[in-house]
This record gives C-alpha cells, structure tokens and sequence, in this order.
C-alpha cells in the first residue's frame, strides 16, 4: 500500500471514530441538534453538551491514542522488540504513580497541573531505567522482564498512595489509574495534555531518519553519520512527554501501542520511519473506538477503557509471544 | 474517572474493611454479682440453687439493668448519635471518620474522644460493654465480635428524616439517657415540622451531586431533606435509586434549578471532586451550583440534618418565592 494512500486511509477512519464519538452519549442529541450545538455556542443544553463534554473527550481520544500507537512505534522500532509498548514495559504505569503522587499528597492543592507534573516525571524516570536496561543487555526478554517488574512495582506504589490519602474516595480511584478512562473529562484537561503529547511527536518525529538507520544495527547506523545520544534523547523525552501527559488525563491504557504497529506494519514498507505516522493515526483509531464502544456497552455507568484495550490487547500480546518463540524476530 | 465498579459511598458506608488475624476469644470475664461469696456459707442446697439460679440469670442479663459503662463506635453516624447523647466518660472511643469536617459534624467533639479504626481488634483491647455500628459497613467485624461476645448494636445505614428521631431515641434507650434523647428528638420533630408547614408551589428542581458525579435518589436521606425543604430531586424524577452514577449530560440536559456539590475537599485531593464541579455545569447560564448546606450536616442521619433542611428551606424561598393563593 503506497504509503500516502494509508495515511489518508486510516486518517480518514479516525476522523470518522472521532465523529462518532462526538455522537454518542446518554443524553439523546438528534444530528442536527449537535451539529448546531458544536458550532452555536451559547447557554443551549445542546451546545454544552457537545462543547464542554464531548468535543474533550473526542479529542482526548484523538491525541491519546495518537500519542500511545505512534510510541509503541518508535519503541519496537528504536529497542528492536516486537513487545514493546509503553503500557506492557512499564512507562505507563509509572506515569500514572507519578501523577498520583504529586496530586493526591496534596503538594499543589487540588490544582490539576500536578498531574502532568508527576506523570512527566514518572515516564521519565520509567524510560531512563528502561533504556539503561536495554542498552547493556538488549535481549528481547530483559526488557520485558524489567517493564513487568517496573509495572508491578507502579502499581503497588499508586495503590499504596491512594490507600495513604486522607481522603476516603481516594483509594476507589485506583480503577482509573490502572484501567483508565476518558469519562468526564474537560476542556481543562485537553489544554493541559494536548501540547504536551504534540512535543512528544515532534521529538519523536525528529528521530525518525535515526531508527531506520539503527535498524542496521548501532554501528552501522554511528557509521551513517547518526549521533545515537541525540536520538536516544529524543525517543526518551518525546515518549516521556506523550505518555506522561496521556496517562496524566487518562490513566493507563494499555495494549493500544502494541496492537497498532503490529496491525499497520505489513501494509507499510516495513521502514520503522514509515511506520510513525500510520500507528498513530491507528492508535487514534483505536482508541476512539474502544471509548465509543465502552459508551454503548453500558451508556449509565460506563466501563473502564482500559479493560477494552486490554480485552483486545492482552490475547494480541500472547500471540506475538507464541509467534516470537517460533521465530527469530 | 468515575466508574461504574466504583463503590458509591454514603458516609454511613465509610470505614475500612476489618482485618481479622490474631483474633483470640476474649478470657472469660466475671460477672458474678458482688456478695456471692456468702452463698455457701451453711445454707441449705434448695437455697443454694436457688441462689445459683439468681447468680445465672444475672450472668444472662448483663448491662441491661444499668446502662453500659464502656461504649465503642464503630461508624461515623453512630458516633454523631452517641457523642450527642453520651454521658460523660461513657464513650470510650468513635470511629476515626468522626474527625472529618466534610463527614461529620461533631467533629470538634470527636477531637475529644480516642479514635479508633473499626478493627475488631481496637474493640478487643478496649473491652467495651457496648458496641455501636452500622448495619452496612463492617459486617465481618460485626459477626465477629458477636461470636467473641461483644454486645452489638447495629444501626441501619438507610437513613432518612422519618429514621432519625427513631435512631435518636433508640440510641438514649441503649445509653441509659432516654431524657435527653427524648428532648432532642422532639426537638428536630418540631423544627421538621415548622419547615414542612411552609411548603407551597412552585416547587424547583434540584439535584445532589457527589463526587464522581454521583446523585442521591429516591430512599436517600438527600432525597427525603430535598423533599422537605420544598424542592423536586431531579435524581429521583430520573428514576435514581439510592446513590447511582448521573451522567454529567443529563444534568446539562435537564437543567436543574439547583445543583449541591460537596464543600470544600480539604487538604486531601481526588479526582472525583473534579466532577461536579465540571465546567459544563458551570456555563448552564439559569443554575445555582454550591455547597449550600453547611458542611456535613447532611452526611449522616442525625440532629444536624435540620441545620441542612433550614438552609435548603431558606434557598427555596429566594429563588422560588411561594405563589400567592388564588
């Protein structure tokens, strides 16, 4: 498949998940009714609904998935391991106890940029172990051995925070870290995630000639002129920045990084490169999809989007290992 | 941020989850009425058992007679009650929640009581010959403590106004104080009843919005104080039942004439909080959204509650003066 043709392809079936996210909710809006809420403004139901409640969560839903596809990308391609992916190697995870750290000890009050705050710090802290990790030893199962074991410890620390919060709802938000949600989100949170995230592609955008190159191995690539430092901050902070500030507003959502790639991949040139722009667009897709899927399964309560990403994700994840085992990858 | 397994908690239903290693039964303890040693001394053996017989049925009512010394609560609602109401040096210790400003309104009170955690061991080590807790919350500790021979007194978590003054005297009969508690149902019954006389038409809407964007419906003790301070709940007019999860959109949809938010969160975050004070609540141009009633008078069934429906009452009557009789 040509790779602007994919582009559009996949551009165009997130534009239409981001449409039909903006179309669904429990409050019943006819067609029109919204599409005049959108644009109006103004004190109508309608309008508000679809401003301040909607159009959030649809671009919340655009830019995270967008954000977790395209860093899986750049992971599989810069680490050279078909598993990897922020959620299942621990950035996630660490964001997410980071966010909960700085904001449920009450540092910043209740202000909402402690979250970012911490989330950044935590993904930083989770790529630069990881990193140091894989680049003494950079078998396919250290990594992954190290991300289950940065995972759980994140996990344990997120739930011990919230169990320490003098706030009794605390701990019961412990389903959102660890699974995630768009639910409710706000404008706020959009302003708050959305330049972060877009720092985040551009870094990694900017490695991008560097990871075909390492795709020859690090010597040939240093041999091609590619500064390895410089490409290695890059895919740190720009995967830092992008899932730090995904996971602040949104808890962790997993798997949707490790699917994306692996489903795009054949139908690109198989250039880690040309691979950024097709898995983040599919990562949009993806997750759009769950979040109107999770909306339509139980419109009242609603489910965690992470259980839907994991629901796909997880059987996924089992068969790259099966399939890995079979096959030197 | 809020899901659909998040627990939906009342403050009746706050308390930790007991933990129930090393439990050991408690020693026999004695309870043998004082001057038994004289039985024995040369008296003949029907009066013996007749004796023996006496000393056994004071063994099988124990603390009835005379109220309890030692009172332990294990929950937040039953603390208002037995802070309330307890004479002094009788109540042993409330629950640790009693000391939350957003939860209850003896909280000043509670800072002069030991607190403790609703453990069955906290109950074990300070031996109380009453116990007080909730229906709900903490049932594992309750059977607990009943198999180990505690006196358990359980207070149902369903509360409204109709329970209230009902729980008040139910908790001075338990207490030996049926004087003062009488005074103070009576009290709230006549306070009740003089808010309830000055209900009319219109009657605005209004809605109790929690963290995570829950609502109080119908059965709620929200619900029945909405109710007499001459609002509608939307909530319950939406078929809520209980405390359920309220999308955020049809709150906008509806457009209540008044939405209650929990006060202030203190110096502890969470993200649920964030809920109903989303900006879309914000731009809807005709509703009032605040805490409006004072902090944690409604959180829990008790004399306090009044304080929450004179202020609602109060609310009712600026936005919606009562139409004249035709």
């Amino acid at each position: 498949m040509k790779p602007l043709a994919l582009n559009l392809a996949l551009a165009l079936l997130a534009l239409a998940l981001f449409l039909a996210s903006l179309a669904v909710g429990p409050a019943e809006l006819g067609l029109s009714e919204s599409v005049r809420g959108l644009f109006a403004g103004g004190g109508e139901a309608a309008s508000i609904i679809m401003r301040e409640i909607r159009l959030p969560r649809a671009l919340l839903g655009l830019g995270i998935g967008f954000t977790l596809g395209m860093a899986g990308a750049v992971l599989q391609g810069f680490l050279r391991n078909p598993l990897a992916e922020p959620g299942i190697i621990g950035v996630s995870a660490m964001a997410a106890f980071g966010a909960v750290a700085v904001f449920y000890s009450g540092l910043a009050g209740a202000a909402l940029y402690a979250l970012p705050a911490g989330a950044l710090a935590g993904a930083l802290a989770a790529v630069l172990i990881l990193m140091a990790l894989a680049a003494r030893n950079g078998s396919t199962l250290t990594l992954i051995l190290a991300g289950v074991a940065l995972s759980s410890l994140a996990g344990a620390l997120t739930a011990l925070v919230l169990n320490l919060s003098p706030n009794p709802f605390a701990s019961y938000e412990i389903i959102f870290w660890l699974l995630g949600s768009l639910k409710d989100r706000s404008i706020e949170h959009v302003w708050l995630a959305l330049p972060l995230m877009a720092a985040g592609w551009l870094l990694i955008a900017l490695s991008a000639r560097a990871i075909d190159a390492l795709s020859l191995g690090e010597e040939a690539a240093a041999s091609l002129g590619i500064h390895l430092a410089r490409t290695r901050f890059l895919i740190v902070a720009g995967v830092a920045l992008g899932v730090g500030a995904a996971t602040a507003v949104a808890g962790t959502i997993g798997f949707v990084g490790l699917v994306v790639p692996h489903l795009v991949r054949p139908l690109t040139t198989r250039m880690p490169s040309r691979l950024l722009l097709p898995a983040g667009l599919g990562g949009a897709a993806l997750l759009l999809a769950a979040d109107v899927a999770v909306r339509l399964v139980l419109p009242a309560g609603e489910l965690n989007v992470g259980v839907l990403t994991a629901l796909i994700g997880a059987p996924f994840f089992l068969w790259l290992v099966v399939r890995a085992r079979r096959e030197v990858f | 941020m809020s899901e659909r397994g998040t627990p939906l908690k009342t403050a009746q239903s706050l308390d930790r989850a007991p933990s129930c290693q090393a439990i050991t039964p408690p020693p026999k303890r004695g309870r043998w009425p004082a001057g038994r040693k004289g039985v024995f001394h040369g008296r003949k053996r029907a009066s013996l058992l007749f004796s023996l017989l006496l000393a056994g049925a004071a063994l099988a009512l124990p603390a009835h007679a005379e109220p309890p010394a030692r009172v332990m609560s294990l929950n937040v609602c039953t603390d208002q009650l037995a802070m309330a109401l307890a004479a002094p040096g009788q109540l042993v210790s409330v629950s640790f929640l009693a000391r939350d400003p957003d939860l209850s309104p003896l909280h000043r009170e509670a800072e002069r009581y030991p607190v403790n955690r609703g453990m069955a061991e906290d109950v074990f080590l300070a031996r109380p010959d009453l116990v007080l807790t909730g229906t709900y919350t903490l049932h594992n500790t309750t059977q607990l403590l009943k198999r180990l021979g505690f006196r358990v007194e359980e207070f149902s978590f369903v509360q409204t106004l109709d329970t209230i003054p009902r729980d008040i005297r139910r908790m001075g009969a338990l207490l030996g104080r049926e004087g003062e508690a009488e005074a103070m149902a009576a009290d709230f019954e006549a306070g009740l009843a003089e808010v309830e006389a000055d209900s009319c038409e219109p009657r605005p809407t209004a809605l109790a919005y929690e963290q995570n964007g829950v609502a109080l419906g119908k059965g709620t003790l929200a619900d029945t104080v909405l109710t007499a301070a001459g609002f509608r709940n939307l909530a319950t007019e939406e078929g809520v039942e209980g405390m359920a999860p309220f999308p955020l959109e049809l709150v906008v949809e509806k457009k209540p004439d008044i939405v209650i938010v929990p006060g202030g969160d203190g110096d502890a975050p969470s993200l649920g909080a964030f809920v109903p004070r989303h900006p879309a609540l914000r731009a809807l141009p005709a509703t009032r959204i605040g805490a409006f009633v004072p902090r944690g008078s409604w959180s829990c069934g008790g004399p306090a509650v009044l304080e929450a429906v004179k202020a609602l009452h109060a609310l009712r009557r600026e936005i919606a003066p009562c139409r004249k009789a035709p």
